[in-house]
């Protein structure tokens, strides 16, 4: 009895240089699974540079070019016009960064790929710091997080940006969020991104053991916790107007202290702060709320 | 694994920076310091239960409508699925993980439609040995019948004597048929008996047959013979009440027992449940006075509140002190009592409080404060009396051949305790006379651990009862059975815990890709896997331990 149905090909192998549990290697399994052997993945300075392998081996079974760390989207575009120059359109080309490289450093290439609509998915694992530097903030670390340049005395104090209303903004074909936890949904999204024709923009939750102070055995419990505390709801925009929410349920809603308490990096809260993120999340909910409503 | 490159010149090494391999030779698994293994644990309801049905698996099967198979499978623990799956008090469902999530699964209720459905299939009788020693068993009960079974079916001549004028003993004596109908009992007797087993009813030993005549004409004995004897109430007047196994014995075996309308039955445990139901159904209007009160009950809860909702009264923290004979009718002479410290049962010892007697009046009074052993018949030879003793003597008649077990040594339990018993003296008995010792079973931990976060809630299948007024007029069974839909969405409700269904999570969640399917079994590529422990977490069932790798 089968909980979920995953292509059996693999095209991530074994030997990577992943941290135990590594959510964002669980996520590049995922997404070569749903995307297939015909891809081409660009990989900008994170993570991944690592995780993929040193010179001269690679941990994927298709070709990767490795980019520089705001280049992701605009080689991602460069492969692709190759290609189309070639008259291949099957090849699907993946620019997969990390939340550094998307959120931050990658920004504006990202920003006029998607404004040129170049027919390219990219994929931003977000592990919410520079995670393989040492666990520096980000501007996708989350508010009042604990990393090793927002120390616990004084940890963040701007909550993290929403990249999602970012490309969403630009009007983009399809723009979703998909985390490990939920790999039918991941691998759903990834095949459905590839069917359609422009700039896709997957946001993928990946917990990360070490950067989020966890035991690597809760990686997957963390991703979950994530979406049941609408910390990280999952749904996707069409077209940059019609938004579909996809989890959690309304019975399943669990409060953010649930998910918070189980991570070092917010170990140092006190109940007021804890509050403060619970409204925060609050607020963001009954914004997606309102524009599923507004979009149907 | 494969061999690393070593570039050994500047122009071995490619124009550009290019992969030349994959990462296969980087052994990972060198990171790691907890090892996941494939183990799977007992489940907690197998655990539960006396004869250990292979419960997760026969309830796999029944999801998949594979009733046959799941008929056979209860056969390899227990010769009387029919019989436990309508009078098991369940402790299966005690400890079923799912109680800790919505409901505990019906589990009593699933055996009694396999039992059911299966009703007419027989087993494989073909296949078995014949061997040539004869066995004797006393006594055709629960663990008289089970002990029977396992021998026959190993290929022994079984030879079960029996008092009464069909087997079954309490099973037949005991136990109304509104709770276990005559016809499935007689069915799985019939199935023990195509086994070979000769039953010898009407043979009461110590009056038709001589122990000791029976010790040398069989290899082996079992003595069997229940707990029969009910205890004394020990107050004046006693012989003024019924004992209330002889006024079941007699109601079971179809005889007309006039009992007027008021009946009080003495005793709290199953015996004095059984005789208030039965009264009900001879019109009575049952009253049970029990000494401490519903909580201290020895009776199990489901027949508490069967009997209650049936409509019988309940007199507790009351105690008879003499029954009297007046103008007709009887006189129960009480004391109310109140509960002080517990005593060595655990329960509160019950006290008598002075100066409060009172008088009840009734039509006939039934004593139910208990039964035990009437072992009278062993000779002197044995050494051996009464149960305390016997038990002490165990192992010295064991060397000689000779087994005790079921009620007859413990005094009154369980069908299913019964049974648990028949079958371990069956292997006893075969160890016995092949001079084996008894082998180590391995000690299997309990699957505790469920990760509920792969289940949704599902409410469990109500068992379907007739209407109370249907139940009181008749002796028709009061429990419907489950139709085959509702069997298999209750069973498909199991959690299967410490049982691998190949649910595939621990292959999907491996950040390492260092898992794979082989058949219907997963494997842990220990070259790569860092031992992140993420497949033990996220298994639903905990067939997954991590052990610490040694040095």
């Amino acid at each position: 009895m089968r909980n979920f149905t995953l292509p059996s090909e693999e095209l991530m192998g074994s030997g990577h240089l992943g941290c135990q549990g590594c959510g964002a290697a669980l996520a590049m399994r995922y997404a070569l699974k749903a995307a297939g052997d015909n891809t081409i993945v660009v990989i900008p300075a994170c993570c991944w540079t690592i995780i993929a392998g040193p010179f001269p081996y690679t941990s994927l079974k298709v070709p990767v070019l490795h980019t520089a760390f705001e280049t992701a989207a605009v080689a991602a575009s460069g492969v692709r016009a190759a290609l189309d120059i070639q008259g291949d359109t099957e090849t699907t080309v993946l620019a997969w960064a990390g939340d550094g490289g998307t959120f931050d450093i990658g920004l504006q290439s990202l920003s006029g790929a998607a404004e040129r609509n170049e027919n390219i998915l990219y994929i931003c694992y977000d592990n919410e710091a520079y995670m393989n530097t040492g666990i520096q903030r980000s501007g996708a670390t989350p508010y009042l997080a604990w990393t090793t340049t927002t120390p616990e005395k004084t940890p963040k104090t701007e909550p993290k940006k929403d990249i999602m209303a970012i490309m969403v903004a630009h009007g983009i074909p399809y723009a979703a969020t998909a985390t490990v936890a939920y790999p039918d949904d991941f691998i759903r999204k990834v095949q459905k991104a590839k069917s359609i024709y422009g700039t896709k923009f997957l946001h993928v939750l990946a917990p990360c053991p070490p950067g989020w102070k966890a035991p690597s055995e809760w990686t997957i419990k963390l991703s979950r916790l994530a979406v049941h505390t609408r910390v990280f709801p999952l749904y996707e925009v069409e077209h940059g107007e019609r938004y579909i929410l996809n989890e959690p349920k309304e019975a399943t809603t669990l409060p953010v202290s649930e998910y918070l308490k189980l991570q070092g990096r917010f170990s140092h809260l006190t109940e007021r702060e804890r509050e403060a993120i619970q409204e925060l999340i609050e607020k963001r909910w009954q914004k997606l709320l309102r524009m599923v409503r507004e979009s149907s | 694994m494969r061999k690393p490159i070593v570039f050994t010149s500047e122009r071995e090494m490619p124009p550009m920076a290019v992969s030349l391999a994959d990462m296969g030779h980087n052994c990972t698994g060198s990171w790691r310091y907890m090892r996941p293994i494939y183990s799977e644990k007992i489940a907690p309801c197998k655990n539960a239960c006396p004869l250990g049905n292979d419960i997760p698996r026969i309830l796999s099967l029944v999801s998949e409508g594979r009733y046959e198979e799941a008929w056979r499978l209860f056969r390899q623990t227990s010769p009387l699925p029919g019989v436990c799956g309508r009078v098991c008090y369940h402790p299966c469902e005690t400890k079923c993980n799912r109680k800790d999530f919505d409901e505990a699964l019906s589990i009593a209720s699933i055996e009694r439609f396999v039992a059911d459905a299966c009703f007419d299939l027989e087993d494989k009788v073909s296949e078995r040995p014949r061997r040539s020693e004869k066995i004797a068993i006393v006594g055709s009960g629960p663990a008289g019948l089970t002990c029977a079974y396992f021998l026959a079916k190993d290929g022994y001549a079984v030879t079960v004597f029996e008092a009464a004028s069909q087997p079954g003993g309490m099973l037949r004596l005991g136990i109304p048929p509104y709770r276990l109908p005559r016809e499935v009992l007689n069915r799985e007797i019939e199935l023990i008996a195509r086994w070979g087993v000769e039953f010898r009813t009407n043979t009461k030993i110590g009056q038709d047959i001589d122990i000791e005549k029976l010790w040398e004409q069989y290899d082996a004995l079992f003595i069997a013979t229940g707990a029969h004897r009910s205890r004394a109430l020990n107050i004046p007047g006693e012989e003024l009440a019924l004992t209330g196994l002889e006024f079941l014995k007699a109601v079971n075996a179809g005889q007309t027992v006039h009992i007027g309308k008021r009946v009080l039955i003495i005793g709290g445990g199953n015996t004095a449940m059984d005789c208030a139901r039965t009264a009900l159904r001879l019109g009575a209007q049952p009253i049970v006075v029990y000494r401490r009160t519903r909580e201290e009950m020895p009776a199990i809860a489901e027949e508490i509140e069967e009997a209650e909702h049936e409509g019988t009264q309940f007199e507790f923290l009351a105690a008879p002190t003499a029954i009297y004979q007046r103008d007709g009718t009887l006189e129960v002479h009480c004391i109310r009592m109140q509960l002080g410290e517990p005593d060595a049962s655990g329960r509160r010892r019950p006290i008598p409080i002075p100066g409060s007697d009172f008088v009840m009046r009734a039509d006939s009074v039934l004593k139910a404060v208990g039964e035990e052993p009437e072992l009278s018949f062993l000779s002197e030879r044995l050494e051996t009396s009464e149960g305390i003793v016997l038990e002490r003597a165990q192992g010295l008649l064991e060397r000689a051949g000779i087994f005790v077990g079921g009620d007859a040594q413990t005094g009154p339990s369980t069908v299913a305790q019964a049974m648990r018993s028949g079958r371990e003296t069956a292997f006893a008995i075969m160890r016995f006379l092949r001079g084996e010792r008894k082998p180590k079973a391995p000690q299997l931990d309990e699957a505790l651990r469920v990760n509920f976060s792969y289940f949704a809630h599902k409410p469990r299948v109500a068992t379907p009862q007739l209407p109370v007024a249907e139940r009181i007029s008749s002796f028709a069974e009061t429990k419907r059975a489950l139709s085959a839909d509702q069997a298999r969405v209750e069973a498909q409700r199991c959690f299967s815990c410490g049982v691998c269904n190949n649910c595939d999570n621990c292959w999907v969640f491996c950040p390492d890709a260092a898992i794979t399917r082989i058949d219907s079994t997963y494997q842990v590529n220990y070259d790569f896997c860092k031992g992140c422990g993420i497949c033990a977490e996220e298994c639903p069932r905990s067939v997954i331990s991590l052990v610490e790798e040694e040095l």
